[in-house]
């Protein structure tokens, strides 16, 4: 049996605006090191929720998270977020790269914020941004890239730290197709260094490079699949 | 990528209110050190012109408060109230030289000028004037007058000027002395008495004594033998740099009021940055920022704001006390402002105080608006639409 990396355990998530609302229910969930995982399922059932939750962005009404054998739920936020610099990668729909610094800076400053000294982050952005083919926009803004070069800065932004894992909420959500195959190629490249991946999608075309794919509806784990 | 360089980006945005918020302090800032500067050298001034005096001893009317003794120095127009007889009495006190002054006013093309009654042959000896045009002569029709205003009034010697409808010849013009004995015009002391109908009076009586040892018995003798008061020049200059050490500092509180409403456009300025940013804060929790980490970026865009504030307010505040001290309106609490000797460019002390000041209040300004920032739930913040 191989090692799991993410194990949720009666996972709940109730989110209290003047009135109670379930996001997320009793969800229990692994993820093996190394997979490549999607959870899918409709709109607004809870799937960023778990995502935010497994990523330690947000903390859990009750039940557990464990990233190896560290229990997310146990820790408090600055511990957290050393978790998060260290050990998890983020990509979002909405690439999240900060508009006043340069594709570079993006990626630099996910180092700086883990002590890494100027002359060590550029080299290593310069490293991760060729991998991810972007070598000629260093200097760009954001602004000034497609989406789907802003997705492939936020995915050289999100290996900066060297984490476990990956964790992509709808990155192929604002690109076009040729963008997403794109994307795809990128995912698959970043997994086969041994890279964990979980992506929170609707695409049918990512869900198929899937090797697992967690169904969630009404907050609830449905099913999970095998594709390989 | 540095912490410094995120938060300089962070800070230089929005120009147009970077610029706002960096001209609210800096004219908070401006104000303080204008007030600071000028009053710098006001303690040194106020020594010299008590040097200039010349005398150990002041002697006054009874009664004289402070705001008369710093009159003594700055030449504003005295009461009389000392007659020829105390003034002969403290004259005959064994040891010491009595000069005394009548202290009043006139206008020369309708600026105010110091018209000070003496006894011309002693008054020379104890100032160690020296003519510089013309000669020492005052009397009933003749004037000697400082060189400033004879500077200022283009005056020479032969020239007439009148004063309370009598007319003088300038007789001699002193060589210039560098202290307010400059800005003064002098008669004979009998002839001033006459002119401004005080009878035999005088304003004060200067005392130098020959042994500054017995500066106490001195006192003493001159209060039993006349109807007098006295106070030494050390005294004198406590009881100045007292009340104008009150004054400095209600208008030193003015201009820290000012800086502290420049403090509220920091924080101002600092809650609009962090609801903008609201989702770029999300961002970097999301990279692994911990709280203190978002808490200090946010601190030191407001630090930096007092920083560049405080240069730029120091900046125009040393050129506003340059170029304003000339035209501060002459009074008994702004005499020692209004000369460009009161005003200390560059001191370490004002820079020194100031930048604290900017920097300490700017810090204080932006620790809720850092605080509120470290606080958010990174969810929460990444969502932000």
């Amino acid at each position: 049996m191989s090692e799991m990396i993410i194990r949720a355990e009666k996972l709940t998530k109730i989110y209290e605006n003047g009135y109670s609302t379930v996001a997320l229910q009793d969800v229990d969930l692994e993820i093996p090191r190394g997979s490549l995982s999607c959870i899918m399922g409709p709109s607004g059932h809870g799937k960023s929720t778990l995502l935010h939750l497994i990523g330690g962005l947000d903390r859990p009404t009750s039940g557990q998270v464990f990233l190896g054998n560290l229990d997310l739920t146990a820790i408090d936020a600055n511990q957290l977020a050393e978790v998060r610099c260290r050990r998890i990668g983020f990509v979002f729909q909405f690439f999240n790269l900060l508009p006043v610094l340069t594709v570079l800076e993006n990626v630099e400053i996910a180092l700086m914020l883990a002590g890494t000294p100027p002359r060590g982050q550029r080299e290593w952005a310069e490293e991760l941004l060729d991998l991810v083919g972007l070598e000629d926009k260093l200097q760009a803004r954001p602004n000034q890239l497609s989406g789907g070069q802003r997705q492939r800065v936020a995915i050289a932004r999100s290996l900066a730290n060297d984490p476990d894992i990956l964790l992509m909420d709808e990155p192929s959500g604002n690109l076009d197709t040729k963008s997403e195959r794109e994307l795809l190629e990128n995912i698959e490249k970043v997994n086969q260094r041994g890279k964990t991946v979980v992506i929170v999608t609707h695409s049918p075309t990512v869900a198929a490079v899937a090797h697992r794919i967690y169904y969630i509806q009404d907050g609830r784990l449905q099913k999970v699949a095998q594709n390989r | 990528m540095t912490r410094g360089k995120l938060v300089f980006k962070n800070l230089t945005r929005k120009k147009s209110r970077f610029l706002f918020t960096i001209m609210g302090i800096s004219v908070g800032i401006a104000s303080l050190v204008t007030l600071l500067s000028l009053g710098t050298g006001l303690e040194a001034e106020v020594k010299k012109q008590s040097q200039a005096l010349g005398a150990e001893l002041v002697v006054t009317p009874k009664g004289w408060c402070a705001y008369e003794q710093i009159s003594v120095l700055t030449g504003e127009t005295l009461p009389e109230a000392i007659p020829n007889a105390d003034v002969e009495k403290v004259a005959a006190i064994k040891g010491i030289t009595a000069i005394p002054y009548l202290v009043q006013r006139t206008a020369i093309k309708n600026q105010p000028v110091t018209v000070v009654g003496i006894l011309p042959k002693p008054m020379k000896q104890f100032k160690n004037w020296e003519i510089d045009r013309g000669d020492y002569r005052l009397d009933q029709e003749s004037a000697v007058v400082g060189s400033s205003i004879a500077q200022q009034f283009e005056l020479k010697t032969g020239d007439k000027v009148t004063i309370r409808g009598t007319e003088f010849k300038i007789q001699g013009i002193l060589k210039e002395m560098g202290n307010r004995d400059d800005l003064v015009i002098y008669l004979d002391l009998a002839t001033a008495q006459k002119l401004y109908g005080v009878g035999d009076k005088v304003s004060f009586i200067a005392v130098k004594v020959d042994d500054v040892t017995q500066m106490d018995r001195y006192s003493q003798e001159i209060q039993e033998r006349a109807n007098v008061a006295v106070v030494s020049d050390k005294q004198l200059i406590r009881s100045v740099l007292a009340i104008m050490g009150t004054v400095r500092n209600t208008l030193q509180m003015i201009a820290a009021v000012a800086v502290l409403a420049a403090a509220f456009g920091i924080i101002n300025t600092m809650l609009t940055a962090i609801h903008e940013r609201k989702r770029e804060i999300g961002i970097l929790q999301a990279l692994g920022a911990k709280r203190r980490t978002i808490f200090s970026l946010f601190l030191y865009e407001s630090a930096l704001y007092g920083l560049l504030g405080g240069v730029l307010g120091l900046a125009a505040g040393f050129a506003l006390s340059f170029f304003a001290a000339p035209y501060i309106e002459q009074s008994e609490f702004t005499a020692f402002l209004g000369s460009a000797q009161s005003v200390k460019m560059f001191s370490p002390a004002v820079v020194g105080q100031t930048m604290l000041f900017a920097v300490v209040v700017a810090c204080l300004a932006g620790i809720y608006p850092a605080l509120k920032a470290s606080r958010l739930s990174p969810v929460e913040a990444i969502s932000y639409e």
